[in-house]
């Protein structure tokens, strides 16, 4: 009993693990056929405008609900915090560091993640099982080139200065809680911030941003190519997409931090 | 000429197509007959060369396709026009712009080329008046006659029909089997047609395979299949429609 039980198990984990290797590869050539698609950028610059406004421009509220509510919170915690130890003036320093180079850019990626991940799951998924992706292939039209590359140049485009408005607006809530919840006069604070920030903590924060737009952008569109099974499949391949590039951007945003600090 | 040799196709452990061997002759109609869910889908996809087969080849206009990169595909697949089951319209374009869309994308033609060949297209399929509507406002019926426009607008020499009257009613099924027999004399053109209606056989094929349990039971001159002394095609001929 046990033993089959345990048979069973090991047979489960070897398809589980196949299909994983499986899948991988496929992620892997998909990516490679995004970007080999590149130099098509030209004939798809619609489409690549038409990415730009869903992923920028109609992305900006989101960012900047994340970033004004994330500067607020650090400024009144750590503030708090620097209260105890007589040490309120750092209070600009601490949070504009958090911001620009972690919880800034970290948050705007998992809401990037959130929003435009799961439309390009849903509408690429939807494509996918009403044929649409297999008819562009039917009339000799790459859909990689068409729908994927166009969102990825998208994202790296837009993706940076929707980093640089994240920056802003909340070093500029930290700045508004510091003074009026603190009491902190803004001079100070913003003394503790511009001349101590060095080179480093912005290329940090930078960076993040090229490479979540590559996690998310890949990661959703993958997942909308593979939506199989009606409706219910393109829920599933969604969620999928939406759950593991959240995922990725947690981890790429420890890695991107630790490299760049360690190596700067 | 479309021609699979001796294909196998399985989708996991699942064997779809066993060993299949089938020639779609040019200026010929040609119909798969087969019940839902037997790998009619399946085989234009192979035509076109969406999906590889596990085994045997498929050889259009004499090249291999087997194994060609997906790359080299499109040229060949530019000589021939595609009618989805659920048409695969693209449901955020009108329907000029659906007709003319592969045009502007791979074929380098004139913009004034392309807009007279869309009004040829708009006047064959009867669509006058709903050149800027969205798919999603039109009959079903319609909708068919805007994805067999986008089909022939290439002037393929072969045009593959993924169940053209499936979901319509009758009315709409006999105009799109009309629009399909009139491509005949008109355009010297060989047609494919995946159907589970033996209505539609009869109707427009002068050939028909039929396909049952991944294997081609019957293959002739429509005419012979009444004489099929195959125990599923008797039952089919009794019944008229395949519901399995
Ligand atoms: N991508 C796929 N993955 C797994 N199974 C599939 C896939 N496509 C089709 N099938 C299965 O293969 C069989 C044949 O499908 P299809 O060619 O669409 O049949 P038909 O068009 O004759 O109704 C069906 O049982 C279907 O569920
Ligand atoms: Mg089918």
């Amino acid at each position: 009993m046990l033993l089959t039980f345990v048979r069973n198990r090991e047979k489960a984990i070897a398809l589980w693990l196949k299909d994983f290797i499986l899948t991988m590869q496929e992620f892997f050539l998909f990516s490679v056929r995004t970007f080999i698609s590149f130099p098509k950028v030209k004939r798809y610059w619609r489409d690549v405008l038409d990415q730009a406004t869903i992923c920028g421009t109609d992305s900006i509220p989101i960012v900047l609900v994340s970033a004004i509510s994330i500067g607020s919170l650090l400024a009144i915690e750590v503030g708090n915090l620097l209260e105890d130890f007589g040490a309120k003036t750092m209070l600009g320093r601490s949070t504009s560091l958090s911001v620009i180079r972690e919880l800034g850019p970290l948050l705007m990626g998992l809401m990037l993640s959130a929003r435009f991940g799961s439309r390009n799951g849903a509408e690429l998924g939807a494509m996918q099982i009403s044929e649409q992706i297999d008819a562009l292939r039917a009339f000799g039209t790459d859909p990689v080139a068409k729908l994927v590359m166009p969102r990825l140049v998208a994202a790296l485009i837009m993706f940076l200065p929707l980093t640089a408005l994240s920056d802003y607006a909340g070093l500029q809530s930290a700045a508004y809680m510091a003074e009026h919840y603190h009491r902190l006069d803004p001079g100070i604070f913003w003394n503790a911030v511009y001349p101590r920030l060095a080179p480093k903590d912005f290329v940090v924060g930078f960076l993040k941003a090229p490479v979540f737009a590559i996690i998310i952008t890949l990661v959703s569109s993958f997942n909308g190519f593979s939506a199989r099974g009606g409706t219910a499949g393109v829920g599933r391949s969604t969620i999928k997409g939406i759950v593991v590039s959240s995922g990725l951007v947690l981890i790429a945003n420890f890695y991107v931090s630790k490299i760049v600090l360690e190596n700067m | 000429m479309i021609e699979l040799r001796n294909v196998g196709l399985k989708y996991g452990d699942k064997e779809i197509l066993k060993n299949v061997s089938l020639t779609v002759r040019d200026n010929t109609i040609k119909a798969i007959l087969g019940p839902s869910g037997v790998g009619k889908s399946t085989i234009l996809k192979l035509m076109l060369g969406l999906i590889k087969p596990n085994k045997g080849q498929v050889i259009v206009d004499g090249t291999d396709i087997t194994n060609m990169k997906e790359a080299s595909l499109y040229s060949i697949r530019r000589k021939m026009g595609m009618v989805f089951q659920g048409n695969a319209l693209f449901d955020s374009l009108t329907i000029s712009q659906n007709l003319g869309f592969f045009l502007r994308e791979n074929m380098k033609l004139p913009e004034e080329e392309i807009e007279r060949r869309v009004e040829e297209q708009i006047q064959f399929a009867g669509l006058e008046g709903y050149e800027d509507q969205l798919p999603e406002s039109l009959s079903g019926g319609m909708r068919r006659r805007v994805a067999i426009g986008r089909a022939l607008i290439f002037k393929p020499h072969m045009i593959l029909f993924d169940e053209p009257t499936a979901g319509l009613d009758p009315v709409s099924s006999k105009k799109i089997l009309s629009l399909i027999s009139s491509l005949r004399h008109n355009n010297n053109l060989g047609a494919v047609i995946v159907t589970h209606i033996i209505d539609d056989v009869f109707n427009v094929a002068d050939c028909v395979a039929v396909l049952y349990q991944g294997e081609i039971i019957f293959d002739d001159v429509t005419e012979k299949l009444h004489n099929a002394q195959h125990p599923f095609i008797r039952s089919i001929l009794s019944d008229k429609i395949l519901e399995l």
